[in-house]
Order: C-alpha cells, then sequence, then structure tokens
C-alpha cells in the first residue's frame, strides 16, 4: 500500500496540494484504495501463455530460410518444415487474438552461427519442449493445437536426421 | 474421458494386430527391429489403457469381430504405407485425448501422439515418401 501511495504520488500532485500538507498520506492511501486514480496506467495485461510457441515458431521459419539461401540444394527437404512452422504461427495468432507481422517484410534475426542442419535440429528439440510444456498448462480447448505442434517439432527433428 | 482413452485402446489394437502382418514384408534387420519394436510400444499403451479403463470402471470395448486392411498389404511398399497410416492414425486417437486430461496425464497422451508421429515420419522416410511430416500430426486429414 505505501508503495502504491509513493508511485501514485506523481498523478497526485495537484491533489497533494489541494489537501495541504498535513493530511496527505493519509489522503493519498484512502484514495489509492478506493481506486479514484484513474488515471495511472493500467498495467499491460500478462502475455498470452502461448506467445513462446508463436515466437518460436516464427523464429524456426526464419532461421529455415536463412538456411536454405544459404544452401539451396536443401531447399526441397526444408521448405515443408519452414512452411509448417508459418501454418503453427497462423493458428497460434488466431486463439490468441494477434496479428503476425506480414509476411516476407517480416524482420528477420539476424543470422548466427547455427544456421546449419544440426543447428535447426537443436532448435526443434528446444521448441519442442516449450511446446510440451505449454500444452500441460494449456486450456483444454488449446490442447490439442498445441499437442499438434508439439508433436510437428519432433517429426521435424527426426526429418532433420 | 472413458471415451476417448477407448477410442486410442482401439488404435492401440489396431496398431498391434496390424504390425503382425507389417513385419514378414520387410527387409530383415533394421526394419524389421523397427517394426518389434513398434509393436512392442504398442503393446505397452494397450495394457496400460486396460489398467486405466478398468480403474475408470469403464465397460469393456467391444472388439471389432476382425480388422479390414485398407489396401492388400503384399509387399514392402504397402507394408510401410500402413505402417504410415497405422501410425498416423493412433496419432489421432491419442489427440483427442488431450483437451480431456490435464497434467501428467495430458502429458502421457502427449507423449503417445509425438511418438507415433516419429514412427510415422521414420516409416515415411524408409518408403521414400515425401514430405516426412504433417503440419499438424494428430488432426484428421480429411
Amino acid at each position: 500500500m505505501l508503495t502504491g501511495a509513493v508511485r501514485m504520488s506523481d498523478s497526485g500532485h495537484t491533489r497533494r496540494r489541494a489537501l495541504g500538507a498535513g493530511g496527505v498520506l493519509v489522503g493519498l492511501v484512502t484514495l489509492g484504495g478506493c481506486g479514484l486514480f484513474g488515471d495511472d496506467p493500467e498495467p499491460a495485461p500478462a502475455p498470452d501463455p502461448l506467445q513462446p510457441v508463436l515466437d518460436e515458431a516464427l523464429a524456426l521459419a526464419s532461421a529455415y530460410d536463412r538456411v536454405i539461401l544459404t544452401q539451396q540444394t536443401l531447399s526441397a527437404r526444408l521448405t515443408p518444415l519452414a512452411q509448417a512452422h508459418r501454418a503453427h504461427a497462423t493458428e497460434l495468432a488466431k486463439v490468441i487474438g494477434t496479428t503476425l507481422p506480414s509476411g516476407s517484410a517480416a524482420p528477420s534475426a539476424p543470422g548466427t552461427a547455427d544456421d546449419t542442419v544440426a543447428g535447426l535440429r537443436k532448435a526443434e528439440l528446444a521448441a519442442q519442449k516449450t511446446a510440451v510444456a505449454a500444452c500441460k498448462t494449456a486450456a483444454a480447448g488449446r490442447a490439442a493445437l498445441v499437442g499438434s505442434i508439439a508433436a510437428a517439432r519432433a517429426t521435424h527433428a527426426e526429418a532433420l536426421r | 474421458m472413458n471415451e476417448q482413452l477407448a477410442g486410442a485402446l482401439a488404435a492401440e489394437e489396431a496398431a498391434i494386430w496390424a504390425y503382425g502382418l507389417i513385419g514378414v514384408h520387410l527387409r530383415e534387420g533394421a526394419e524389421q527391429d523397427q517394426a518389434h519394436a513398434a509393436e512392442d510400444v504398442h503393446r505397452v499403451r494397450r495394457d496400460d489403457l486396460v489398467v486405466r479403463l478398468g480403474t475408470l470402471k469403464a465397460s469393456t470395448p467391444p472388439v471389432p469381430a476382425g480388422y479390414e486392411l485398407p489396401f492388400p498389404v503384399e509387399d514392402r511398399a504397402s507394408a510401410l504405407k500402413l505402417a504410415v497410416q497405422i501410425e498416423d492414425g493412433v496419432a489421432q486417437a491419442w489427440r483427442v485425448v488431450l483437451p480431456v486430461t490435464e497434467g501428467a496425464q495430458r502429458v502421457d497422451a502427449l507423449s503417445a501422439l509425438t511418438d507415433s508421429a516419429v514412427r510415422a515420419t521414420k516409416w515415411r522416410k524408409l518408403a521414400q515418401i515425401t514430405p516426412l511430416t504433417l503440419t499438424f500430426p494428430g488432426r484428421p486429414t480429411t
């Protein structure tokens, strides 16, 4: 409560002066408790629990694109996997209620030393773990989608072996 | 939940039956070993489900009088194709268990779905079926 009152003292500046020195703290605490400081910024909504799964899908799609660019001969093998990640991202965005950065214009992360088939495989296995954890705690209506994405990531890792 | 678990049990039973036919058409060695290992995993899953359904006091699921092959299985190619189809089917049966379970039970169902999807990919690799993966394993394709 005290922290709240101190934090709110900025927006309560005019009120503080109006109240006069005597009842300042009490007034702030009371007003704060009554929720009258409506001009305080709303706390940012917690990110959707599936957001990390979506972010990883987009990051993986970009990583595949970078490997395909440098090794064209792998295109036939890797393109379906990149497309799968984009399909996952599209469906995740739908259930989260967010929009995806538009197509190829999306800022792609800078390349890393892990832009190899072995690096992709490692990233798939790590991303599978994220999806399994998200599936475990997901609402019933989301469990099948996240479960399929987790399984897909495991099959990608197998396909890259 | 019983309905979904009974569906998973039926899929596991069908897989055990199918692998009996698949194995004999595969190459001796690694391929047949892979089929035997898969069959063993399906047996363990089947036995677990029987226990769970028994604990839940579910009525015994009807045992189908006989299975019908979706196509004749007479050689290695058709055997591999059946193996892919069987694993895709098992993955579908486990996927519907996810929304009706929670916590450790859901993770277990997901691991069954994932294992089947990965085995389907292995069989596609041997059969040289591309792409090697499905976009949403376990989601009915029709």
